[in-house]
Parts: C-alpha cells; structure tokens; sequence
C-alpha cells in the first residue's frame, strides 16, 4: 500500500504507539481488501463502545488506548452505552454503570463527542461524496444510501482507529466502482411499505447484491428502520433508494429484479400478542426530537398504560436535554424513555411474554436474548398494541 | 486435498474443519466466553471455522478479540467473503484468515477433515478422515 511520509511516521511508531497500532489495523485491513492508498476521513462514528457488548477485553482495549496517549484527530462521536443516561429508566439494568463510565471516561477523554446515539447523522449530517469513518451497521446504511456520502461498514476498533490517526482505507464502497446496484427490489404492496422493518429483514436475509429499491416509502424515520434491518440482517451497508440516494453516487447494472409481495415479509413479523406481558419498544434506530413528539403526543392522547404493558423509548440524550418535560410527563404514564442506549446493547431489568416494536434490528437481536414472542409493526401499531387496541 | 487461498491475516493452524454454510454475526450469534456458536449450539473454539462471510452488528470485531481474551478462539478461520468487521477482529486476535473460493464449502461440506496451515504458504492441506 502506498503511504504519505505522514503516514509511514505514524505506522513507525513516531506518533507513539497508540497512533501506530491504530494505523496498523487500518493498514493490514486495507491491505486484505486490496486497498492501495488510505484516504482522510471528515468524520468517525465508533460503534462497540456498551460494556454489555464488548465486556471487559474491550473495556481494557479502549482503555490502554486512552491511557497510552491516544487523541482523537478528526471529528468522533460514539455509539450509545449500556446505562440510561437519564438515570431514570427502570427498564434498563444500570448494574454495569461503574464498568460504562470507565469506557465513557476514556472516549470523552479521548476527545470525542458523548453523544451516544446510533443517529450521528442527527448530530453532523454527513456531506455528499465525503469520506467517513463508521461503525453502527445502521448509521453506514443511512449514511451511503440517504446522504450519498461513503463509509464501508467499520468495526468498531476500525473506526475507532480511524478517530484516533484521520484516516480509513480507499477500497470497498470509497471506491465509486464498488457503488454498483445489481438488484431491482420493486416494493408495489402498500402493506409491505407500511411494515419498513420487516421489509428490511427481508432485504438482509435474501438479497445479497446492492439494491435499487423502487416504491419504499422516502421519509427518514422509515427509511432508517428499514436500513438498519438490512444491516443487520445481511450486511448491507448500500440500498440505492430510488427517489432518494443522490445521483452521481451510485450506479447501475440492474442484472435481477424482484418483486417483494406480503406474503415474502409476513414471515418476519412474528405473532401479534394475545394475554401475557407486554413490552412496546420504540426507538431502535434513536428517534429524531420530531419523531419522539409524535409519539408523546399520540401517548398523551391515550393516558396512563394498562397493566402488564409496558412501552419503552430510546433517544440520543440530547434529545431528553431538550424534551426531559415531555420525558417526565411520558413517565407518569407509565412509559420508561432512555436515553443514549437501547435494548441492543444492555440489558433489560425484567422479561415480557411479547415484544411489540417497529424495529426490524431489535427483533433480530433482542428475540435471540429476551426468548419472548415478538411482534412486528409499524409505529402506531406498536401504541395501539400496549393500550390494547389491536396492533392493525 | 490441497486448496490455495488468499492469506488476510498469515499464521499457522492445525484444527479440526468445521464447515457452517451460511454468514454469522458474531454480536448475538457467538458467546465469546463459551466459544459457541448460538444458533447451532456448537463450540467453535479450537476449530477450523469456514463460514461464508459476516453480517449484521459492527460490534463483531470486540466479539473475536473476546473469544481470544477467553481463551476460546477458533484455530484459524476461512471466508468465502471478507469483510472489515471479521478482518479487524482476526488481526486484533491474532487469528489466522484466510479467503477461500466460491463453492468451497458446498464441496467440502460435512466431511471430516483436519486442516493444516503454514505460515508463509498460500494454500492449506485438508487431511479426510
């Protein structure tokens, strides 16, 4: 791989040896991608930051790179923990708070933003063609396929390393000639378009190639859902959204269409909840300030949660800085709001018969942990469920 | 049998193959501190783990560099597609990898076979049983 002078000095060891194994996990895997030159980046987003993910190895990885030096030299937020930031959530387990806050102390440390949110993209919209640096499967997909900017789907020490030297490897989707949509996806079923996250655990588990998705539904909060169901699913990092990704960052040579009926996602939505306990969750990816007063405002609407049903939000925490009134009068109600975290990547302090939630990537992680019957639907879907009015 | 790969992460290994035809999410789908693999229920620590590529959660390199922290890493691994997250797990690990051809694993399958690598090579030897 070809190096600037700049970057040999750091791989050498001259910018200590934090910037040195930094540059050398970004070398060797550029290499094993065929990358021939490392770009700048204007912005790493670092994912495997939550204790209950990454546990103590990577505590003690995250650590060693505070304490041996290691700043950040570009633009760094970072993913949501394992703790409510709010402190008032009581569905999320705080057990592992002390282990979390010595992880938070190194990246804050470190020089990065504490927004601890899967929406960077809410904190610093990324630009056309730029070069980013992201781990969050979810955030890479909103990333290349919203905001036509280009970041491969990082691990989470990769971005990391990106934070701490500025650059990333030029392979993968950097490269405009790997930005190539080889599969029409044609969405034509209203129903199907109305469900994005099993739409999008259908796209993850069946189509292997980029997409070029015509007839799914163009606003963000949708197109998220949808995004980080593919990513988690299946790997995709690029869905060409027709109507929405810009043109001039992608191209086509469409080689298979298909056609996505109800019958292809109804297998992914699970089973709509009859008796037994259960947990609402809205929030996975976090919620926009405008998606979040949408929700309180059709929760306010319907009063205090019936028993045994419990729904929860999670948001970045500046989004409970600016709503915490909002916040506190949805707790009244009997609805637990967490902030820069989610059920992802903690644990939750109770278990549920069902799990009722528009989120495609929770159902394909938290039916795995939680072992209780899931439901998928949309967002209105999942508060006329908690209050018992039939999911629809 | 000798099959040439492509070495991403060189070092020796002699394992036991264990062929899983499908992609794997390491975040959710491996217990890093019990060396299993969830959605079989199979250990994979001390194997020859060929897998078809990664998916989902970017979290996956910390799940690798945990299965070596615990001591229940595979020997080596072998994909079909590599991808960034599994890369960077490996080389923090330690893990050899290895990129292997299309097909290979439909070929190889269930057989038993032993797999040995040697630093340096550009192929590995399946030993059948």
């Amino acid at each position: 791989m070809y190096l600037t002078r700049e970057q040999e000095r750091m791989l050498n060891g001259e910018f200590g040896w934090v910037v040195a194994k930094a540059m050398s996990i970004i070398v060797k895997t550029g290499e094993a991608l065929g990358a021939t030159k490392l770009v700048e980046v204007a912005h790493a987003h670092v994912s495997g930051v939550s204790y209950s993910n990454i546990l103590d190895p990577g505590l003690e990885f995250i650590r060693s790179l505070f304490l041996g030096g290691g700043r950040a030299r570009v633009y760094t937020t970072v993913n949501p923990g394992c703790v409510d930031y709010s402190g008032l959530s009581e569905l999320i387990d705080g057990s592992y708070a002390r282990k979390q806050a010595v992880i938070d102390d190194s990246l804050i440390k470190m020089g990065f933003k504490p927004v601890f949110t899967c929406i960077p993209y809410y904190h610093r919209p990324p630009a056309q063609g730029e070069f980013l640096a992201w781990g969050e499967s979810s955030a890479v997909a909103v990333a290349n396929s919203v905001f036509g900017a280009s970041t491969n789907r990082e691990g989470g020490p990769l971005a990391l390393a990106s934070a701490l030297t500025g650059f990333t490897y030029y392979a993968g989707l950097h490269d405009p000639g790997n930005r190539v949509a080889r599969v029409l996806v044609y969405v034509k079923d209203p129903r199907v378009r109305g469900n994005p996250g099993a739409l999008g655990l259908w796209l993850g588990c069946r189509v292997r190639e980029i997409p070029l998705v015509r007839g799914a539904g163009q606003g963000l909060a949708d197109l998220k859902i949808m995004l980080a169901a593919s990513a988690a699913s299946g790997s995709h990092a690029l869905v060409v959204l027709e109507g929405v990704t810009p043109r001039g960052f992608y191209s086509t040579d469409l080689v298979d269409k298909v056609e996505v009926e109800w019958g292809d996602v109804e297998e992914y939505i699970g089973t709509e909840p009859g008796g037994g306990s259960i947990l609402g969750y809205l929030g996975c990816p976090h919620l926009y300030p405008w998606e979040f007063l949408e929700i309180y405002r059709q929760v306010v609407k319907r009063g205090v949660l019936p028993r045994d049903r419990r729904l929860l939000i999670t948001i970045p925490v500046e989004v409970y800085e600016r709503h915490y009134i909002e916040v506190l009068r949805l707790r009244r109600l009997g609805v637990d709001v967490a902030a820069g975290t989610c059920p992802v990547v903690s644990r939750l302090t109770r278990v549920f018969d069902h799990l009722v939630t528009n989120s495609g990537k929770a159902v394909f992680y938290l039916s795995k942990q939680l072992k209780a019957k899931y439901y998928l639907t949309n967002t209105l879907g999942v508060i006329r469920a908690v209050y018992g009015e039939g999911a629809g | 049998m000798r099959e040439r790969v492509r070495v991403l992460v060189d070092g020796d290994c002699r394992a036991p193959l264990r062929v899983y035809n499908d992609y794997i999410s390491f975040f959710g789908e491996v217990d890093p501190a019990a060396g299993t693999l969830r959605s079989v229920g199979e250990q994979i620590a001390g194997v020859a783990l060929a897998f078809r590529g990664g998916r989902g959660s970017t979290v996956g390199s910390y799940v690798i560099y945990a299965l070596k922290y615990y001591g229940r890493e595979p020997s080596c691994m072998l994909v079909e597609e590599p991808e960034p997250i599994i890369i960077t797990g490996c080389i923090m690990a330690d893990i050899p990898l290895f990129q292997v051809r299309k097909g290979f694993l439909e070929e190889v399958g269930s057989k038993r076979a032993v797999l040995v690598h040697e630093k340096g090579r550009d192929y590995i030897e399946l030993h059948f049983e």
